[in-house]
């Protein structure tokens, strides 16, 4: 387990911020309110290509674990590809939901085709972020505004508005019912 | 050194050659030779000093040789990934990339708004040559209407009023019939 280079650091960030806003600072330096000690500083980690979100202390922890030995620790955000491009895993939810900067929300009969892989359409965007471009991540939400997942549009909002019911709005990148589809391959390296 | 050594001896000798060999004998212990000898040992150690230098020590590249990237590592440079584990230069990096978003955003969300613009303008454009194109047709359809409408009128004008009944009742008779007793 190792800190990040500068390209990755820069590969990770970018990616983030394809769904998240300015509002990303939060995630490396959390807000003065809550205690500041260096131990609860939070800190990305990689192990075997894969990019790992943590307190500092737990990563000092995982340390004294051998590394063939070590599974996994704090939050996976996602792996490396062999070309060296990041790819977000649907573990990283939790972590841009609060900061997203566009948002889907799908209707209740719309969850469901989503939740088993598919795209989301139109007749199932319940509703949207306004002036959103074109092929722009953004995470996606129930009408309860619990996040599903994030995805990237196909289309831009003014151009959405003119599409018929069954085009497709959003682009599905990661679900959450990938929990059970990659049941078996989701935490292994 | 041993080169410039014997030349003297040769000239030393060519000169007593030449000259009569007592005069020679007499100047001999005399000044010159400490002299010589001084300046030539001086001379001797400057050139031992040279050093010769090879390539590597140089940095003169191979000729003819293609080294592939990475393989030759800058000198003095650490060898290893440097790692960004600081709070103020990963703030510096997402500073970087979040500037670099929001301008891709903008020229996005500036590109999408020119073309909706132009698509605008076409729409309006074709609505209009479509609304000209209605109103050309319109107008021809009236004015064939109104040929329709004139003509049978303008019969009526030229032709007596009766001549029509009787054209018709001409026609009538001059139709033949047949009837079955």
């Amino acid at each position: 387990m190792r800190p990040l280079t500068e390209p990755e650091t820069q590969t990770l960030f970018s990616k983030l911020a394809n769904y998240t806003g300015p509002s990303l600072k939060a995630l490396i330096a959390p807000p003065p309110s809550s205690s500041s000690k260096e131990d609860t500083r939070m800190v990305f980690r990689m192990h075997q290509s894969r990019v790992y979100y943590c307190s500092l202390h737990i990563a000092n922890l995982a340390t004294s674990i051998a590394r063939p030995n070590l599974l996994s620790v704090g939050t996976c955000l996602g792996k490396f590809t062999k070309t060296g491009k990041f790819r977000l895993h649907i573990t990283a939810l939790d972590i841009i939901a609060p900061h997203a900067r566009y948002k889907v929300w799908v209707k209740p009969n719309g969850e469901m085709p989503f939740l088993y892989g598919g795209n989301i359409v139109k007749a199932h965007v319940g509703r949207w972020s306004e002036d959103c471009p074109e092929h722009q991540g953004v995470v996606v939400l129930k009408m309860d505004d619990t996040p599903l997942g994030f995805g990237v549009t196909a289309r831009s909002t003014a151009e959405t508005k003119r599409l018929e019911p069954t085009g497709i709005t959003v682009f599905r990148q990661a679900d959450v019912g990938e929990y059970l589809r990659e049941e078996d391959t989701l935490f292994t390296t | 050194m041993a080169p410039t050594r014997t030349v003297k001896s040769s000239m030393k000798g060519a000169k007593s050659s030449s000259k009569p060999s007592a005069l020679g004998a007499k100047k001999k212990p005399k000044a010159p030779p400490p002299k010589q000898q001084k300046t030539k040992p001086a001379q001797g150690p400057a050139k031992k000093k040279r050093r010769v230098y090879t390539d590597k020590e140089l940095g003169i590249p191979k000729l003819n040789m293609i080294t592939p990237v990475g393989v030759d590592l800058p000198k003095g440079k650490k060898k290893g990934k440097v790692f960004v584990d600081d709070q103020e230069s990963m703030m510096t990096i997402l500073a970087i990339v979040n500037a670099n978003k929001e301008g891709q955003i903008e020229s996005k969300m500036m590109k999408s708004r020119q073309m909706e613009e132009i698509r605008e303008a076409r729409r309006k454009e074709a609505e209009a040559r479509q609304e000209q194109r209605k109103s050309k047709l319109e107008e021809t359809k009236d004015s064939m209407r109104k040929k329709r409408k004139r003509k049978p009128d303008v019969a009526v004008d030229t032709e007596s009023s009766d001549s029509v009944p009787k054209e018709s009742k001409g026609g009538k008779a001059g139709r033949k019939r047949v009837s079955f007793a």
